[in-house]
């Protein structure tokens, strides 16, 4: 613990000096703030963070103290110190490089059923038996969608495109169909394709619907032909 | 006497209301059942309930209901927590770790229906002493928080965001401290409250409203909890039992004297700010040792042992409410989440809050705590069942969840990548031993400290003696003082002396 210390204090005190020579943007002294003339240091807007990240800065440095009192420095760089695990970081980066396209790429730009239901069914195939390769195909699989859908349509304007989410589709189906020929004698596996479609359909249209919220990418391939359906068809059944 | 009275009459008005509101019913019923369905699943907390919920019900739905919502699934998380504790030996939450020191072994000697009776029993106790304190303190504390002015509030939100870091830090104190002024830093971003000036926006436009706590909230105790349970993990062994859980009413009163102490143990340690439920159950447990005839058959299958434990993580609910109501300082993390939904709803927890609220939010814990009594009871079975799903299986749900409940509460993308940086930065805060719960108290109550402490500042001319020239502010100065100095190697040696000395 003490190694993984020397290195967070490391850290910590870098970031502590860069936020306070970005605080010395802000004056301190007599001067105008905010529209507002001759303002004295102690209702100057950079007081308190002054504060905050001088005394960042003051207990990284003790905390850096006494990870070298515990020997912490010596066993920074060895893997042991660091408790370095090969397996984990490959469980970690692999759920890094999901959840990053899920959230930056996919969320945005693609239908939020097509996108949930891709994450529910790469996350459960991949880490439900903890072995490597399911985890790594899992991440190549989101990774590819993912990027299809920020080359394609990067800027805003084209989010709501539908070429992106056809390829998202269909990686979610061939997952599936490759989850359920390899693991057809797990029970998990044989009920995971009802929890990706059902959990965010059920989801997305309680929050639509229901709560009548935003929702992510409302012009979406699946949620606008539901939406659709939903003013033009069903509505108007109980509306008349 | 009169005050009690006039108290009670008010609590009797809410409750009125809300019983004769059928949506009531429909909100508790399905609040409470989420709740102690994410208590039960080894993974979700009680904390990670109430933001999600949050998330879905904060701004959506009227407050009053909202609070329903909110307040159902904290109270039947609490307790939830007890299921894989007694019959799995995992604590559901961390509230009920020492729930497993006893319940497990009960139910390995075939009494886990009696241990999961009684549990639910002493969780309706508890939370109701819990409550009656909140109902009766609450109104004392608003009365003297009438005269609490900014050198106070400053100091106050500060000592809680030390105490926070001081309980909740399991490695080094200096841990708790680092995470709550990363909070704190946390919320200097955007325009600073006094004059307007931008802080740390790095030019982007969404960063001028500062950090929203929602996302911050969802990313600090979500993301970290989803990336952590996806590992393989067999589904722990069910401890089978064939005895009844309704217990009788001889053992309840047996063991009423146990239920009562853990009641005011916990409410108590629920009243300091930042300061959760996982730290009332060890407290009552510890000094339930201490005193108990039976303390040596603690850890071994004692009925006691189980109850101090329980009893208090649920009394703390209405104990860590009561620096929320009065002061607007959380109490525990799932309060925290809590007074995140009374922002989005612009109610600002303190010395103004409504009084209205605070007899409806007593009115709701009856209620909740009723309706966990009957379910706990009734439908135990189905919770039990519960048990057997993977994390694997669920983790990835709450993700959605989470990702849409962030995404609704503020509209926006940004609150998404907000939310997934704070979760990787409280994941890797986490691996390091680092507490979350100080930082998101610090997030919180930033934005109060920085404000009070300057206005404090403007108003004296920038004298400080101004947090010492009040009685109020010159004892939480030295209560703060204290705090750091009871954590310094030298002061604590230097007392050990003085100490060894004396005896």
């Amino acid at each position: 613990m003490r190694a993984r210390d020397f290195w967070a204090s490391l850290v910590l005190m870098a970031l502590s000096v860069f936020f306070l020579w970005r605080t010395s943007d802000i004056p301190l002294f007599s001067s105008t703030q905010g529209g507002v003339k001759g303002v004295e240091w102690f209702n100057s807007a950079a007081i308190v963070p002054l504060g905050i990240f001088f005394l960042m800065l003051v207990l990284s440095g003790v905390l850096m103290l006494i990870s070298i009192r515990d020997g912490g420095a010596r066993h920074a760089l060895s893997a042991v110190g660091l408790g370095w695990s090969p397996a984990e970081a490959l469980r970690f980066g692999t759920l890094a490089v999901i959840f990053f396209f899920y959230i930056v790429a996919l969320v945005p730009r693609v239908d939020f059923i097509i996108s949930s239901g891709l994450l529910i069914t790469a996350l459960i195939y991949g880490y439900h038996a903890g072995r490597p390769a399911r985890m790594k195909l899992a991440m190549l699989i989101v990774a590819t969608a993912g990027a299809a859908s920020l080359l394609l349509h990067f800027p805003q304007s084209e989010w709501q495109a539908h070429d992106d989410d056809w390829i998202a589709l269909l990686l979610w189906v061939g997952l599936t169909g490759w989850m359920l020929l390899t693991g057809r004698d797990d029970r998990v596996m044989r009920i995971t394709p009802l929890i990706a479609v059902g959990a965010p359909l059920i989801l997305v249209c309680a929050m639509a619907f229901g709560f009548r919220q935003n929702v992510p990418n409302r012009g979406g391939l699946i949620f606008s032909q539901i939406e659709y359906h939903y003013y033009v068809t069903l509505r108007p059944l109980w509306r008349e | 006497m009169d005050f009690v009275l006039s108290q009670l009459a008010g609590f009797g008005g809410a409750f009125a209301a809300l019983v004769v509101d059928p949506l009531t019913y429909l909100y508790l019923v399905t609040s409470v059942f989420l709740g102690i369905m994410f208590g039960a699943l080894p993974g979700l907390t009680a904390t990670l309930a109430v933001t999600i919920l949050t998330g879905f019900f904060g701004n959506k739905i009227p407050l009053d209901y909202s609070l329903i919502a909110l307040l159902g699934a904290y109270v039947g998380a609490i307790y939830g927590g007890s299921y894989p504790s007694i019959l799995l030996n995992i604590p559901g939450t961390a509230a009920s770790a020492a729930t497993a020191m006893d319940g497990h072994p009960l139910a390995k000697a075939g009494r886990g229906g009696e241990a999961l009776g009684l549990t639910t029993t002493a969780s309706f106790i508890g939370t109701l002493i819990g409550t009656f304190a909140l109902l009766i303190f609450v109104w004392v504390l608003l009365l003297i928080s009438k005269n609490i002015a900014s050198p106070e509030k400053a100091l106050l939100a500060l000592f809680g965001i030390l105490l926070s870091g001081t309980l909740m830090s399991e490695d080094l104190v200096i841990k708790g401290w680092i995470a709550g002024l990363i909070g704190l830093a946390m919320a200097m971003v955007g325009l600073d409250p006094l004059l307007s000036e931008p802080r740390y926006t790095f030019g982007w436009s969404y960063m001028m409203s500062g950090f929203q706590v929602v996302p911050v909230l969802m990313g600090a105790f979500a993301v970290p909890q989803v990336i952590d349970g996806l590992r393989h993990a067999e589904v722990g062994k069910l401890t089978q039992f064939t005895d009844r859980i309704v217990p009788s009413l001889a053992s309840i009163r047996r063991y009423l004297p146990t239920i009562t102490r853990s009641g005011v143990i916990g409410t108590g340690v629920g009243a300091l700010p930042g300061v959760g439920e996982d730290v009332a159950g060890w407290v009552s447990y510890g000094v339930g040792k201490t005193v108990s005839k039976d303390g040596g058959k603690f850890g071994k299958g004692s009925i006691e042992g189980l109850l101090s434990a329980e009893t208090a993580n649920n009394a703390c609910i209405g104990g860590a409410l009561i620096p929320l109501l009065v002061l607007g300082i959380p109490g525990s993390p799932p309060a925290a989440a809590l007074m995140g939904a009374f922002m989005i709803n612009n109610v600002i927890p303190g010395p103004t809050i409504d009084p209205a609220i605070i007899l409806r939010v007593v009115a709701i814990l009856v209620m909740a705590s009723l309706t966990m009594f009957l379910m706990g009871l009734f439908t135990a079975r189905v919770f039990i069942r519960i048990l057997r799903i993977p994390q694997t299986v669920f983790l990835p749900v709450v993700l959605v969840l989470t990702t849409i409940g962030s995404f609704s509460v503020g509209g926006g993308i940004n609150d998404l990548y907000l939310m997934l940086g704070v979760g990787f930065v409280a994941y890797f805060m986490n691996m390091l031993a680092f507490p979350i719960a100080p930082l998101v108290i610090g997030v919180i109550l930033g934005g109060l400290f920085d404000e009070t402490f300057r206005r404090s500042l403007f108003l004296s001319d920038g004298d400080l003696t101004v947090f010492a020239s009040r009685p109020g502010a010159a004892i939480l100065l030295a209560l703060n003082a204290a705090l750091i100095l009871s954590q310094i190697p030298a002061v604590q040696r230097a007392f050990g002396r003085l100490r060894g000395r004396a005896a």
